[in-house]
């Protein structure tokens, strides 16, 4: 390339590069001003309904995904789509960026303040929902700054499966695990009789925080600590499963549903895990599953994490009036009355409210156990609100380390200690 | 007689006027076709490359949450991201396991497909076949190759574990915070093989056959002919491949997220950009400043290597 082009190559593309700074800083803006402020009584339903929810382990044809279609209003059809958690926020996200948000979405009920204080909801009142009737514990995450921005499905909680048939095979009592100390002493003995010890999810980010909140929250510590000796003491009852063999290694990468595969292959006497496997674990064949409440460090039921999702309406930019007549159909159609239960057997969830549960339990003595356990549940996000990702994030790399401590106290603290920042 | 060579002299050069003209005007029209062909793949390289590029820029100079990210008003702060990225605690460890994630794949790489396709050039019955199984690792799709793995280097009842347990050795927690490091790039160099199996071969290929006869003849043997022919030869190729491989090892996330999302030594600048881009791994809040920060800084490493070799491949060819 001679002198002269080269310096022409170069001229054109510094003209290229600065023309497309200039675009890039003022296109960057998104939706400019709020939305137009639409009220779900001011609007008609229509034609086509957007329903994002995250679970894409629903099939179309299934259970879950016939009782959404089934709440379609009169001439009305609604499309359904999912995404796992952290993917559906991004896509609501991008998709109130761009003006062209659904009509209704489940959000995990730790996101849900984070979307509402980003201004991705519409109120609860602008959306045509109605809030009354849900238990406040429940009912907590959905609400910000006194304004309610959604209602809570149902709640899952976490409890602790046994396999009947090794328990009994190595002379353990459930009933009479009432704490730590006698829970280790029950695990110890199961790995003595031959089979392994206990199955959780410790996998990076909110799942594996998830998991340990029962621990953490058991041993007294709270949220706005995480360096405190209680939750050190709660990493290190679960390292030193890890260090003596007891648990399996992969439960530092493990999902809840990958644990909840290795409890199936009938070696664990124990598992960590929801109340969303109570239906399959009650129909098991090969061996009888029980379960009983997580046992605190010195008390009989530790207090767990609320689980669930949230229905919530997203803001829209056009036609927000039908968009929000769209969402209070569908959101009123799913949570009342009879319907009410209907879903909240079909997610494998306890309802949100105190009436259809006695309901719920009445029909189906499976749910029995799980009713102490939703109604001493705490929200994740109470203390915290929108502080809560932050915080988790840093809880999940003091777990991870605490994982592959293995046992080892000054690793365990250390990990606590320095879990922090980016 | 100097009106005639008056004359004489000027034919030549209104001539010459016409002619320069005339040349003037086919360039002209020869330079508007040619900015009319340019333009297409100009707009394309705009719309998919330089403006990103510059939307990402911008992005790592204001500070982003997610609610300015929807509804705008994100400050600038100028080169504060970068300041904070680079200081934080997690920022030249997470450089220093690129590097080594890098530097040992492509070295690792380049060396056993340069063997195998040195195994492969003479050829022996069913050598076609087996150069097809090599491929193997390239053609299956990350997702499988990587889940297959992690379920390999399982510590409890991985495959690994038990073959090695045949030999006595203690079962090694593969993908612990320590050790992830060293999986993800096992895994890696596996995945790498079959690129630099196949491009090296076909540079071998273009060899001559005479060289080596001639170096048979003056008594060279087979380690000295690969030192003075093979490898000299292959210098083009050898250099194109590792950069390929360079910067293709730099970007990657997929492997090392399916086997660990990215937890413990696994950690490098593409994952740690990924995981902060999209609220992923352990911290779900999204950093979108930070995650364009670090694309940026990964982005100049690129560059300077893609530089690296412009010059090393100009040297060559004077």
């Amino acid at each position: 390339m001679s002198r002269l082009n080269k310096r022409r190559a170069l001229q054109i593309s510094a003209l290229a590069t600065s023309a497309a700074l200039v675009l890039a800083g003022c296109t960057s803006n998104g939706t400019e001003a709020t939305a137009t402020p639409g009220d779900a009584g001011q609007g008609n339903t229509t034609a086509t309904i957007k329903f994002w929810d995250p679970y894409p382990q629903y099939e179309a044809g299934g259970d879950w995904d016939n009782q959404v279609k089934s709440c379609a209003p009169e001439g009305s059809t609604i499309e359904r789509s999912s995404a796992p958690q952290t993917d559906l926020l991004n896509q609501l996200t991008s998709a109130v960026k761009e003006g062209n948000a659904p009509d209704v979405v489940l959000l995990d009920n730790p996101l849900t303040p984070e979307a509402a204080s980003s201004g991705l909801l519409a109120t609860a009142e602008q959306a045509g929902v109605d809030v009354s009737g849900y238990d406040a514990n429940l009912m907590g995450p959905g609400i910000i700054d006194g304004v309610a921005y959604g209602v809570p499905m149902g709640s899952n909680a976490l409890g602790l499966y046994y396999n009947e048939d090794v328990l009994d095979a190595a002379g353990v009592d459930p009933s009479s695990i009432k704490d730590w100390d006698s829970l280790n002493a029950a695990i110890e003995k199961v790995v003595a009789s031959g089979s392994k010890g206990i199955t959780f999810s410790g996998i990076a980010g909110e799942e594996g925080v998830f998991q340990f909140e029962p621990w953490f929250w058991g041993a007294g510590a709270s949220l706005t600590d995480i360096t405190s000796d209680d939750a050190v003491s709660a990493g290190q009852l679960l390292s030193d499963w890890i260090g003596n063999g007891w648990a399996p290694k992969s439960a530092a990468t493990d999902n809840q549903s990958a644990s909840w595969d290795l409890f199936l292959t009938g070696e664990y006497g124990f598992a960590e895990n929801g109340s969303w496997f109570a239906a399959p674990a009650a129909a098991n064949d090969g061996f009888a599953i029980g379960s009983m409440p997580i046992p605190g460090k010195d008390t009989a039921v530790a207090p767990v994490p609320t689980g669930g999702e949230f229905a919530v309406a997203p803001l829209q930019s056009n036609d927000a009036s039908d968009h929000y007549a769209n969402a209070s159909a569908v959101i009123s159609c799913l949570m009342s009355g009879e319907n009410g239960s209907v879903t909240s057997e079909t997610l494998g969830f306890l309802s949100a409210k105190a009436d259809v549960r006695a309901a719920q339990v009445a029909a189906n003595p499976l749910w029995e156990p799980w009713v102490p356990i939703v109604e001493g549940a705490q929200g994740r996000t109470t203390d915290l609100g929108v502080g809560y990702l932050a915080v988790s994030g840093q809880l999940s790399e003091a777990i991870q380390g605490a994982l592959n401590a293995e046992g080892n106290a000054d690793a365990v603290k250390a990990a606590f200690d320095n879990a922090a920042g980016l | 007689m100097t009106a005639i060579s008056q004359r004489s002299a000027a034919s030549p050069r209104s001539l010459d006027a016409e002619r320069t003209a005339s040349r003037k005007k086919r360039d002209r029209a020869a330079r508007w076709a040619a900015i009319g062909f340019v333009t297409p793949l100009a707009l394309y390289l705009f719309i998919f490359y330089v403006f990103p590029l510059a939307q990402n820029i911008v992005m790592s100079l204001q500070r982003y949450d997610r609610g300015s990210f929807v509804h705008g008003g994100a400050p600038f702060v100028g080169l504060d991201i970068y300041r904070e990225v680079i200081s934080s605690s997690t920022f030249w460890p997470t450089v220093a396991q690129m590097a080594i994630f890098t530097l040992v794949s492509i070295t690792v790489q380049y060396c056993l497909g340069l063997a195998l396709a040195v195994f492969f050039r003479s050829d022996f019955r069913l050598s076609a076949t087996l150069r097809a199984f090599f491929l193997v690792p390239w053609l299956l799709p990350v997702i499988v190759s990587g889940t297959t793995w992690q379920w390999m280097m399982s510590a409890d009842n991985g495959v690994i574990n038990s073959f090695i347990g045949l030999f006595g050795v203690d079962p090694v927690w593969w993908l612990s915070a320590d050790n992830a490091l060293w999986s993800v790039l096992i895994a890696n160099i596996w995945l790498g093989i079959p690129f630099n199996l196949v491009i090296l071969y076909s540079g071998l290929q273009n060899i001559p056959e005479s060289l080596y006869e001639a170096a048979s003849l003056d008594g060279a043997g087979a380690w000295r002919k690969f030192r003075s022919i093979t490898l000299p030869s292959l210098r083009p190729v050898t250099l194109i491949t590792l950069l390929l491989g360079l910067v293709y090892t730099l970007k990657v996330v997929d492997i090392i997220w399916i086997m660990t999302t990215g937890t413990g030594t696994s950690q490098t600048l593409a994952t740690w950009s990924y995981g902060m881009a999209f609220g992923k791994g352990t911290s779900g809040v999204v950093r979108y400043s930070e995650a364009s920060a670090v694309g940026s800084i990964l982005l100049v490493v690129a560059l300077a290597f893609g530089l690296l070799y412009i010059v090393t491949q100009s040297k060559e060819s004077d």
